[in-house]
């Protein structure tokens, strides 16, 4: 293998895909996409925290409220966002249709202490984002209702559960799970999956355009330049994870262990682009390349995700900051698997070499 | 009837070229293939994704507390020496000690606490569960129901703000109409106690089973009957909605990657010249190569409505998904000069796609928006609700218009000089855009250009709609205007940049005042008739204000339109192409001025 070949091929790369200007699509799809997880951010922070909503503390909700029931009464009149009226069910459903009201409740006239249950009819308003706010304030009224019952027909239970009471309270919704299990794994990953894309197109391409015996008539072998063109795709890999951080990290997201993150998601990317470099040295055909190596890629990532302890699970603790110290032994192992793969792909291109 | 058999005779080798594609080599690879993907997707989903395990820390005082854990893989559980007070300093992010749940602070103990305590209420329900008086562990029951106002989308956002209730007074309201058509609770009595008590184990193990919780919700077997408890009764959770995307959308997106690889095969080495010196018209080659996959798709989304024992009206949404798909897979497979390009393209496409038609319908059940997406018609015909035929002209119209215009492009593009052209991605558009222009009829073609740019400006619009809807007012509004004005002056741009690449008519001072004007008119009439077909609803609210300007008297908005295409034409004609984005911004400039102007009254 000649270094000073497989550079220049892996140069040419990475220039041609600044002057096609494919890679700043591939940054501003990166932009969309953040932007779109702070929109769902707040899309849904809206919809399960009303408090988002500043302008709705303060507001006072109009409940019609149908029957002759005192605990459930004195509980919505106790809570400020919500004034109860004592209504005629008639009038309190034709209120709620002209949205004079926010919601109706109709308990039954079941006492408390019966071997019944207490039924309540909970009437709001459909396709509206208000009455799922108002939905969950109810609902932590309904919680307390059913707690009070529950402790009135106490005498009645077998066993009772383990009680844990927190010291305080926490705040309705945080995304902390969601971020940091979720899309910081989905995102770091991927900057893989699209330069292993691009590395089978890159191969592929000088096959089919019938370029690769032009080439080839150049001191360059061919494992120079299937070895350029996959130097090229990982090469791209830090730059792009980089930008993740910085954009994540724009948006006030924290991230722990940095250094150790980005050597992880270059190792498992390298496997990743390997892995389609063999790919499409066997086939040689981009549609049949990427159909395998697109099924190829979610049978490995399922397959990864079942053990515990996997560099997509290390990552996720990497970033909240607490990762074990084995994380090194995985990283070790995902260096081993490149060196396996480089290995592989060696073989392959010397059967496939002359045909 | 000739071109009928032609058509079947492309379709026919286009799927022999296929098998071609797909034998020998590939097909036992992709049997093994699909053979593991069934292994290892069950192996996976018995032993659980272990994505987030050992997040938290929590330290526990006595072994009692680990019923309430269980067997939550998101937790390391330490013994808890009895002497501390900083459990931060231990690395702890929860501690039990003696029945008081303890968390470090910081955005992470919250978290940890948040999740414990949906384990607690878990583990509470399962306790409860168990009780043989199920109407003392749970003694009360929801029946939930809704009421449809007709006020809908106008009533809460023609107002400044988005769903602003009305402050309730101290007095109850009256209103005109008394209902009469009244149910009064039912009541529940002893034997139906062991009904739902098997309905709430439903329940609670669709909750704890990642995989199963999907699977249920496609079959939609509402395990809770009407009636829920207290803790049950929260709003849909949005995300499932990820789910029909996936399953629907995926494939579909995958069948058209074949299409595209096709297209794209025409054109290396040229293959494709046979093929198109052929007394074959274009329309019939590009219909005849598309027929077979657009049947296939089709198939794949029968295949899954019967997988999921949905009703297959629910395949009407998707068809003009699978048009759109195929048109924008025809585009991508006729511009894109390398195989890397035709990647970045098609993802970027399929993200903002996949974004298009998933975000409008995580809001399924809650809001109007969520009818922007064909998706959520899927969702309603699953859940039983059904939709109405305003419902599917509504979501589905712009799928409809846009693939079809997108076809039409492509079908008039479709000659060797624009297919085997070498020049980049907006040089090739540009040429697209020159061979629209009649020479004959030029002042003709620039109106029909500007009327059929309508639709993809009213898509992106809707993008804008559903992203920043949910944004405080002034930012929501001001957004939504700047982005509508300049997508608007984009595509107004187009006109001009065909006459320019067409190099007919030539570019005098007389002509780009001409075709500004025509420009204008067409832009408008497209406007308005699309208007009056689709949207109605959003027109009338603020938000429809922002991006339609559909008030005032008709003249004004001919005037504006005209007039900024007119300035993206002066600077065109001065400085020639490169400066079409200068052109475009000052364009936009005047007309996010010209809105603020109007709507001044909303914004301050």
């Amino acid at each position: 293998m000649n270094l000073r070949l497989v550079t220049a091929i892996a140069r040419k790369e990475i220039q041609s895909l600044r002057s096609e200007k494919t890679i700043i699509l591939a940054i501003l799809l990166q932009f969309f996409i953040a932007m779109f997880s702070s929109f769902l951010m707040v899309g849904l922070s809206a919809m399960y925290d009303p408090s988002v909503y500043g302008r709705f503390t303060g507001v006072q909700y109009g409940i019609g409220f149908v029957g002759n029931d005192s605990i459930l009464f004195d509980l919505f009149s106790r809570d400020p966002s919500f004034i109860p009226y004592r209504m005629d069910p008639g009038v309190a459903l034709g209120a709620l249709k002209e949205r004079q009201l926010a919601a109706v409740v109709w308990p039954s006239e079941t006492p408390a202490e019966s071997e019944d249950p207490v039924t309540i009819t909970l009437y709001t308003i459909s396709n509206d984002i208000q009455s799922t706010v108002i939905e969950v304030k109810i609902k932590e009224i309904l919680l307390e209702y059913e707690d009070i019952l529950r402790d009135i027909r106490r005498d009645r239970l077998d066993f009772r559960p383990v009680t844990v009471t927190p010291s305080r309270p926490v705040a309705q919704n945080s995304f902390y799970e969601f971020i940091y299990g979720l899309l910081i794994p989905m995102l770091l990953f991927m900057p893989a999956i699209i330069s292993a894309g691009l590395v089978i197109d890159l191969i592929t391409e000088e096959y089919q355009e019938q370029t690769l015996d032009t080439l080839r008539s150049t001191p360059a072998t061919l494992e120079d330049i299937i070895c350029g063109k996959i130097l090229a795709c990982i090469l791209i890999i830090p730059v792009q994870v980089a930008l993740w951080l910085a954009l994540l990290m724009a948006n006030g997201i924290r991230i722990a262990m940095l250094a150790e993150i980005v050597l992880h998601v270059f190792f498992t990317s390298t496997a990743l682009i390997l892995i389609a470099a063999t790919i499409a040295v066997m086939y040689r055909d981009r549609t049949k390349a990427q159909f395998i190596f697109s099924t190829a890629v979610i049978i490995v990532l399922l397959l990864l995700l079942a053990f515990p302890s996997n560099p997509v699970n290390l990552i996720v603790l990497l970033a909240v900051g607490g990762a074990p110290a084995y994380h090194w032994a995985v990283l070790i192992a995902s260096i081993a698997s490149c060196a396996l793969l480089i290995v592989l792909i060696k073989n392959v291109m010397r059967r496939v070499e002359y045909f | 009837m000739e071109a009928l058999s032609q058509l079947f005779t492309i379709a026919l080798w286009e799927i022999k070229r296929f098998q071609g594609t797909m034998s020998r080599d590939l097909l036992p690879v992709a049997i093994v293939l699909l053979v593991l993907l069934g292994g290892v997707s069950s192996f996976t989903a018995q032993k659980g994704i272990h994505l987030q395990d050992g997040i938290y820390r929590i330290g526990v005082d006595s072994p009692v507390y680990l019923d309430i854990i269980g067997s939550d893989p998101r937790y390391l559980v330490y013994p808890l020496p009895s002497d501390v007070t900083n459990i931060r300093s231990l690395g702890l992010d929860l501690a039990i000690r003696a029945g008081l749940l303890l968390r470090a602070n910081g955005e992470k103990g919250a978290a940890a606490q948040k999740s414990f305590e949906h384990d607690y209420q878990a583990y509470l329900d399962s306790i409860y569960r168990q009780q043989t008086d199920l109407f003392a562990a749970y003694p009360v029951w929801i029946d939930s129901r809704y009421i449809i106002s007709e006020l809908d989308f106008l009533a809460t956002q023609s107002g400044q703000q988005v769903a602003a209730p009305r402050q309730a007074s101290e007095n109850p309201p009256l209103p005109k109409t008394i209902e009469t058509d009244l149910v009064p609770p039912s009541e529940i009595d002893l034997t139906e106690m062991e009904k739902l008590r098997v309905q709430l184990e439903e329940e609670a193990a669709r909750g704890t089973d990642q995989l199963g919780r999907y699977t249920d919700l496609l079959s939609q077997q509402e395990a809770l009957g009407k009636l829920k408890i207290p803790s049950m009764l929260s709003p849909p959770l949005p995300f499932d909605t990820i789910i029909f995307i996936f399953v629907f959308i995926f494939p579909l997106y995958f069948t058209s990657q074949f299409f595209m690889m096709s297209i794209m095969n025409e054109r290396t080495l040229r293959q494709g010249e046979a093929l198109i010196a052929s007394p074959v018209r274009p329309v019939v080659l590009i219909l005849g190569k598309m027929l077979p996959y657009a049947c296939g798709m089709i198939l794949i989304v029968i295949a899954i409505l019967f997988t999921v024992k949905a009703d297959v009206l629910a395949i009407l949404p998707l068809i003009p998904v699978i048009l759109f798909f195929l048109s924008f897979a025809l585009f991508i497979g006729m511009v894109s000069r390398s195989y890397k390009e035709l990647s970045f393209i098609s993802i970027f496409f399929s993200t903002i796609a996949t974004s298009y038609l998933f975000f409008p319908s995580i809001f399924a059940n809650v809001h109007i928006v969520s009818l922007l997406s064909p998706v959520t018609l899927v969702v309603h015909v699953i859940d039983g609700t059904g939709y109405s035929l305003t419902d599917y002209i509504y979501s589905t119209a712009l799928f409809y218009l846009t693939s079809i215009i997108l076809f039409g492009v492509c079908v008039r593009n479709f000659h060797e000089e624009q297919l085997f052209t070498e020049k980049g991605l907006f040089d090739t558009m540009a040429l697209y855009l020159g061979a629209l222009i009649s020479h004959r009829y030029w002042y003709l073609s620039l109106i029909i250009i500007a009327m059929m740019t309508i639709p993809f400006v009213f898509m992106a619009q809707m993008m804008y709609l559903t992203l920043f809807f949910n944004l405080p007012m002034p930012y929501s509004l001001i957004l939504i205007m700047v982005l509508a004005a300049l997508t608007e002056e984009l595509v107004k741009s187009a006109g001009f940049v065909g006459i320019i690449t067409n190099r007919y008519p030539p570019l005098t001072w007389k002509c780009v005042l001409l075709s500004s004007l025509l420009i204008g008119f067409g832009f408008l009439v497209g406007e308005k008739l699309l208007l009056v077909v689709t949207i109605s609803q959003i027109v009338d609210s603020i938000f429809g204000a922002a991006l339609f300007l559909s008030f005032g008297l008709i003249w004004i908005p001919f005037l504006l339109h005209a007039g900024t295409v007119c300035c993206t034409g002066v600077i065109l004609k001065r400085w020639g192409m490169r400066a079409l984005p200068v052109g475009i911004i000052i364009a936009t400039a005047l007309h996010t001025l010209y809105n603020l102007y109007v709507l001044r009254g909303w914004v301050w």
